[in-house]
């Protein structure tokens, strides 16, 4: 059962393109396809090891700097430098994630916050290596010529199929870490931690792990990010409402749920497309109410309320 | 097996555990008691790196274990519970034990064998699919055992396991106790209870504030007559306003 729900959401997922062709439309699902992979990102940190960031654009922001850099300095293609920037996000988080988790609770998120500053602001003022606040700009994109066609970056559909492969590999290693050791000490660690410590697990390991790998998959984000939208400057990519965003999605969608951030992200993208197009003013108040209700009435967010609801039926059918 | 050498512990001026020491020999059960704020929890935090001495050592089995983390401590062999119980709320009783059993066994579906038998061993074989925050205070005591047992412990520091708890279930935690002394298993236990502790030690050993007041079997303990004085305040003297 859940092998063919796969399969068809898979196919879908291919088939998209073809059936949605307006590119308004095409941008929505590339939008909502990488907000799953941010979400996902945030999810491991902020959903299973229960560990609240609110600097996670400095991931995003290093994973889109290095694919640029990369790129532009040393011609090497963005889809290796997203890939890149991943790894470099994560290596930036161990120290990041050895010194923020000795504090604990509201300390350690605000201790984020102020990572993510000092990140924007080294970004902003090391020139030489990011052009300060002018920003980086790609302008052509390397060509590439698949079974004998080349492809059209002019067109989104190249995109949409680069983060669609993004976005399922964030959900299945959100998925294979939720039957990982690594996963269960992490619910642990999000639990109690001196429970955990009791118990014999390094938590300052795990937690350090866990953000490498968030890191990893916000860094991947941000380099498709950098490559989709071609320009980027410190303060978007650094930004705290950004960080803000990845809190959002995960949370709406539904905490430590593999299908959680995608979820999520369908639901806020579009929602916030829709009122962004209705009501040209003030479209955020619609967005912030929409975040309240559905937080005070789904703290299990949306995917969470709906497994719930089937198990509980289910229960019930079998009592 | 344990040796603590002139454990000492302050809290800016205040010393909650002034130059304790004492050693525990193995297959032990020794109940450590005092009035309310004597340092006993202090003592166990101490002991399992959750809190650094100010001075003095901490030898198990003659290595130092000052300095470590509480991870690393329960690696070597020494568990814990908690006073306060601290479960995995959100996790099933069955999950919290297996956690704890991955120390030992890598494999899940090891770990799992491992935390039925024990959570078989504390009877809460029949609750393992509960969420851990929908058991009783009772149960959740014997959960807290139950995940300290599954790291495989030489020695096991129980903080108050009885606290809470009406007289039947005193009597079956008592026996839960004796189990796994039974088993090799060297035990420290922290105590209000003192029926229980009385009753159920090898040994006893009472501090008041922060400093050991007596160390014997429980019979010589009760007896002691600096330990009355801590536990019922001294006797007045006859003529002491003169």
């Amino acid at each position: 059962m859940k092998l063919i729900l796969v399969a068809v959401a898979l196919a879908a997922l291919v088939a998209a393109p073809w059936i949605v062709t307006d590119p308004f439309y095409v941008h929505l699902m590339i939008m909502v396809l990488m907000w799953t992979v941010l979400g996902a990102s945030w999810n491991v940190v902020g959903g299973f090891a229960g560990q609240v960031s609110f600097g996670h654009s400095a991931f995003l922001g290093t994973g889109a700097y290095t694919t640029m850099i990369l790129y532009l300095n040393m011609g090497i293609a963005p889809w290796y430098g997203i890939v890149l920037g991943g790894l470099v996000a994560a290596v930036i988080a161990l120290p990041i994630g050895l010194i923020c988790f000795r504090l604990r609770g509201p300390y350690f998120a605000l201790s984020t916050l102020a990572v993510a500053e000092i990140i924007r602001l080294v970004a902003l003022n090391w020139e030489s290596l990011t052009n300060g606040p002018v920003g980086l700009l790609i302008t052509t994109l390397p060509p590439v010529t698949l079974a004998g066609t080349a492809l059209d970056w002019e067109s989104k559909t190249p995109f949409y199929y680069i983060i669609a492969v993004l976005a399922v590999g964030a959900l299945v290693a959100t998925s294979l870490l939720a039957r990982s050791r690594l996963g269960a000490y992490l619910l642990a660690v999000r639990d109690d931690i001196d429970s955990a410590e009791a118990i014999g697990i390094n938590t300052v390991q795990v937690r350090v792990l866990a953000l490498a790998l968030s890191a990893f998959l916000a860094g991947v984000g941000g380099g498709f990010y950098a490559m989709y939208l071609r320009y980027i400057d410190p303060d978007a990519v650094f930004s705290i409402p950004l960080s803000v965003e990845m809190v959002f999605i995960p949370v709406v969608g539904g905490l430590t749920t593999v299908m959680g951030p995608f979820i999520g992200a369908v639901f806020l993208v579009s929602l916030g497309e829709t009122f962004r197009t209705h009501f040209l003013t003030g479209h955020l108040i619609f967005y912030g109410l929409f975040m309240m209700v559905a937080i005070r009435y789904m703290p299990e967010g949306i995917w969470g309320r709906l497994r719930l609801m089937v198990a509980n039926r289910w229960g019930v059918r079998n009592a | 097996m344990l040796e603590l050498k002139g454990l000492t512990k302050s809290f800016g001026g205040l010393r909650a555990v002034t130059d304790l020491s004492f050693t525990v020999e193995k297959g032990a059960i020794v109940g450590l008691i005092g009035p309310n704020g004597s340092g006993k929890t202090t003592v166990f935090n101490l002991v399992a790196g959750f809190l650094p001495p100010s001075a003095g050592q901490v030898l198990l089995e003659g290595k130092n274990l000052v300095g470590l983390k509480p991870y690393a401590i329960t690696r070597k062999g020494v568990a814990r519970t908690f006073q306060t119980v601290k479960p995995f709320r959100q996790l099933s009783v069955m999950e919290n034990v297996t956690l704890a059993a991955f120390l030992r066994f890598p494999m899940r579906r090891h770990a799992e064998a491992e935390a039925s038998r024990i959570l078989e061993k504390v009877g809460l074989k029949g609750k393992i699919k509960l969420p851990a925050n929908d058991l009783t205070l009772v149960d959740q005591k014997r959960l807290e055992i139950a995940r300290a047992l599954a790291t495989g412990p030489k020695l096991l520091l129980l903080d108050e396991p009885m606290g809470g708890l009406n007289a039947t279930e005193v009597d079956l935690a008592a026996h839960l106790i004796n189990d796994i002394c039974a088993d090799g298993v060297t035990i420290i236990w922290v105590e209000h209870v003192l029926r229980a502790i009385m009753n159920t030690s090898h040994r006893v050993i009472v501090i008041n504030y922060g400093a050991k007041v007596a160390d014997g079997t429980p019979r010589e303990v009760v007896e002691n007559p600096d330990v009355i004085a801590a536990y019922l305040g001294k006797r007045a003297k006859p003529h002491a306003a003169d």
